[in-house]
């Protein structure tokens, strides 16, 4: 272990050098993350190019301050920045060098200033700055270290860590803030590839180089639930933006360019426009369909130099293709009807593709179906109704469609769930079907709702709003409680053999009642696991499940 | 001359039958926080699993470094003798990259073999306790051995059902399960080895289901030649399993052991899992 509560220019050049082949072990990984701004798939490689650059302009460096050092990585990051997130990377880096200048040593109060100046600047070089990105990322992780600061200011190694945890926090929550990342199923790449920049560099301090050099940076999950059994390749993510064009690069060097200006005269230009720099060196990274333009308008400024236009259609194409290879052999896709958004968030969290809303007295048509079906990119579609006066209906959409159907006749929702939950991962489409199907049968449904007018049946007497039970669709219990009706139809399902009895509370049931059903259902059977999962459905106060 | 078989602790071999079969067992290394511990030598399986459930600390793991390996081949290599070292899925670990670094580091190199099993937990150690069993009988030589085992290792594998995925997925391991996380219903994942990596099998509402899954998955299994259950914090359902077992395999062949700290860094407590080997 190094003591680390002062760190030195060598040092911190060191420190990023183990970062950059780090962030090396993983750059393909995260190439395959990239869907914002593009789905270029380049954002790991342009991020490692870029810190080579950085890294490369410290070693020229004879001064031992860290000052100098800085500057020179600023200077490095600066003329070597590749693509969107080089060039937010290297206005980091411009940050870091400002909150280190002056500097001989850094302790961890300094780090956190020049983390903090890292943030301000990336915001800054941005004419549109999107959260979920790295720059969300780098503000999380400078707030952490400002906390970090304040409580315990010397020791540097503190400070990154409380960093370190909270980038890689941020970028868990990357999707919850950026919709297409939500879309594609992934965490932002940029801040991904930042938070393994900073992971390695914490790793240096931590003095596990030798261990680095076996192990492999982790891959930060996504916090919410988005995964649907199959991976649907990101076709659709950024279909309905502008065509892609060309991304554009260039160093632009003169006199008095005054950033900021060149920023307000690009930005009808293109999209994903970045400018940093300063008055007498600038770089400009602009996607556009009309390079020539650019250049032309740049020339009449000062002198361009290393220019980069590439075509991200073609970009596009290759990611599309390193995306496919990803993409599992068991192309099975499930649609599912459900209502309520409590339920379709459990059927999406189950790996449901599409839910198609409907249920009791709100039956969806078989176009509705129909176009979920026709939405999906696989050709193997699995449908669960969950409603027995949707299943004819789902089964008439085979007739409509050029892919191959096979409905599971799941007459409820607890039935749905049973037989998504039984999916097999190994097995094909015939076999999932008739695994499916065969859980339809290992539940018993139970529905609470109260009557819409006065009947009789079963020789039960029913009164108007009282509150009835159903078992498997058939009504086995009558009273004036929800709660007493719920306790005689589970009994009616015969509780004594049960293990897990799953509740969907509706949207007229508030958690606190279901909360205070739970309880009272746990008393009597103490043995049993009891699950309580808002269903947001209408009419049914609660659906369940016992298995 | 003789073959000396070599595993490393993911194997999860009692310590008592390596030691009988002359196993050398490769500890990894488990971390809580700053804390170093080898697997299995400095942290028993209880102390281990007492710490993960009760402290709020994710542990870490590394693999043996190419040195620790070669420490061992070279005390095992005397006169004659030849070494196969069968380790965990190099998809999983660079424990398979370690150990051939180091047979570059020793002399006597052309007399050492080490295979990448595809496997972990008892499917690498069943398919390790066959290897000692061939290397015991007379005049076996490393080919035979190597042989042999390579021919096993595609029938073996895995199916293990975890109470959470949680600390699978904070290891950066979880693989194809991925679309298993993030579920809203308390579900207990099961999955298996695949191509070397960890692939989702199904999904079951309790713990209870999930060992009939697995009792009936080996039940399936035409001809089982060896048969392996682990538990980490459950004792008792795993002897509820190897009796329920018992109606289709010897019950007192049945091994049964713990899953080790370095693994249980991933499972977490309360997993459950049947190994075997399917013969052909």
């Amino acid at each position: 272990m190094k003591q680390s509560n002062t760190i030195s220019g060598p040092e911190f050049r060191d420190m990023f050098a183990a970062a950059t082949n780090w962030l090396e072990k993983s750059a393909s990984d995260i190439d395959a993350l990239n869907v914002f701004p593009v789905p270029d798939g380049d954002t790991g490689t342009n991020m490692l190019l870029t810190m080579r650059s950085t890294v490369e302009e410290a070693y020229k460096v004879n001064e031992p301050s860290v000052s100098a050092v800085a500057q020179a990585m600023a200077n490095g990051a600066l003329m070597g920045a590749r693509g969107n997130s080089g060039v937010i990377l290297s206005q980091i880096w411009s940050g870091i060098a400002q909150g280190l200048s002056d500097k001989e040593t850094f302790n961890g109060k300094d780090l956190a200033k020049a983390l903090t100046q890292a943030s301000e600047t990336a915001y800054k070089g941005l004419s549109n700055p999107v959260e979920g990105t790295i720059l969300t990322v780098m503000k999380d992780a400078s707030i952490a270290g400002q906390k970090q600061a304040a409580k315990n200011g010397g020791d540097a190694m503190a400070v990154m860590e409380a960093a370190v945890n909270a980038a890689s926090e941020s970028v868990a929550n990357t999707p919850t803030l950026l919709p297409v990342l939500k879309e594609a199923g992934v965490v932002d790449a940029g801040g991904q590839g930042l938070f393994t920049l900073l992971d390695g560099a914490l790793r240096y301090l931590r003095g596990e180089v030798e261990l680095m050099r076996f192990r492999k940076p982790q891959m930060v999950s996504s916090k919410i639930p988005m995964t649907p059994i199959t991976v649907t390749a990101p076709e659709k993510v950024g279909a309905h933006e502008i065509p892609f064009g060309y991304c554009t690069e260039f160093l632009l060097k003169g006199k008095e360019l005054e950033p900021e200006k060149l920023k307000h005269k690009l930005v009808r230009r293109g999209q994903s426009l970045i400018v940093v720099g300063d008055d007498t060196t600038a770089r400009v990274h602009i996607h556009t369909i009309d390079p020539g333009s650019i250049i032309h308008f740049a020339t009449t400024l000062g002198t361009v130099h290393s220019v980069s236009i590439r075509n991200m259609d073609e970009q596009h194409q290759d990611f599309l293709e390193m995306q496919k290879s990803r993409t599992p052999v068991a192309d099975i896709e499930i649609v599912a009807v459900a209502a309520g958004d409590g339920l379709a968030d459990v059927f999406t969290s189950l790996g449901v593709a599409s839910v198609v809303a409907g249920g009791q007295t709100m039956n969806p048509s078989t176009k509705d179906i129909l176009q979920a079906v026709e939405s999906l990119r696989s050709k193997k579609i699995i449908i669960l109704p969950n409603n027995k006066n949707i299943v004819m209906t789902a089964e008439k959409v085979q007739a409509l469609t050029e892919k191959h159907i096979h409905v599971v006749p799941s007459k409820t929702i607890p039935q749905g769930i049973a037989a998504l939950l039984s999916f097999d991962y190994e097995a094909d489409f015939d076999i999932n079907t008739r695994i499916m199907t065969e859980a339809l049968t290992s539940i018993k449904t139970v529905e609470i709702t109260r009557a819409v007018r006065a009947t009789q049946f079963n020789g039960l007497s029913i009164k108007k709003k009282q509150a009835i039970g159903l078992l498997d669709g058939t009504i086995v219990a009558v009273a004036d409680e929800l709660i007493d009706v719920l306790r005689s139809t589970l009994t009616k399902a015969g509780m004594k053999k049960a293990e897990v009895v799953t509740l969907y509370y509706g949207e007229d049931t508030g958690e606190s009642e279901a909360q205070k059903v739970k309880k009272e259902i746990a008393s009597r059977y103490p043995n049993l696991q009891i699950e309580v999962v808002k269903g947001g459905q209408p009419h049914y106060n609660f659906i369940g499940s016992v298995e | 001359m003789t073959v000396k078989i070599v595993t490393d602790s993911t194997s999860d071999i009692p310590a008592s039958l390596a030691l009988e079969l002359g196993i050398t067992v490769v500890p990894h290394m488990v971390f809580f926080g700053r804390e170093s511990f080898l697997d299995r030598v400095d942290i028993t399986t209880d102390e281990f699993y007492r710490r993960l459930t009760l402290e709020n600390i994710y542990p870490t793991t590394t693999q043996p470094a190419p040195g620790v390996f070669a420490d061992v081949y070279q005390k095992l290599l005397k006169g004659n003798d030849e070494i196969l070292a069968i380790v965990l899925s190099s998809k999983l670990s660079g424990t398979f990259r370690s150990a051939v670094n180091a047979v570059g580091m020793v002399e006597g190199k052309n007399r050492i073999e080490v295979i990448d099993s595809s496997l972990t937990t008892m499917s690498l150690g069943l398919t390790v306790i066959s290897a000692a069993k061939i290397a015991s009988q007379k005049g076996a030589t490393l080919e035979d051995v190597s042989r042999v085992v390579k021919a096993k290792l595609p029938h073996a594998n895995t199916i293990m059902a975890f109470d959470t995925l949680k600390f699978l997925a904070k290891g950066g391991r979880i693989g194809k399960a991925q679309g298993l996380l993030g579920s809203l219903l308390a579900v207990k994942p099961v999955l298996t080895l695949k191509d070397g990596e960890v692939a989702p099998m199904t999904r079951l509402r309790s713990m209870a289901k999930a060992a009939d899954y697995l009792y009936n998955h080996i039940a399936r299994v035409s001809h089982v030649e060896a048969l392996a259950v682990e538990y980490a914090t459950t004792p008792n359902e795993a002897d509820v399993l190897v009796a329920r077992l018992g109606a289709i395999y010897p019950v007192d062949s049945i091994y049964k052991s713990v899953v080790s700290p370095v693994l249980g860094t991933y499972t977490g407590p309360n997993v459950l899992a049947v190994s075997f080997i399917e013969s052909k």
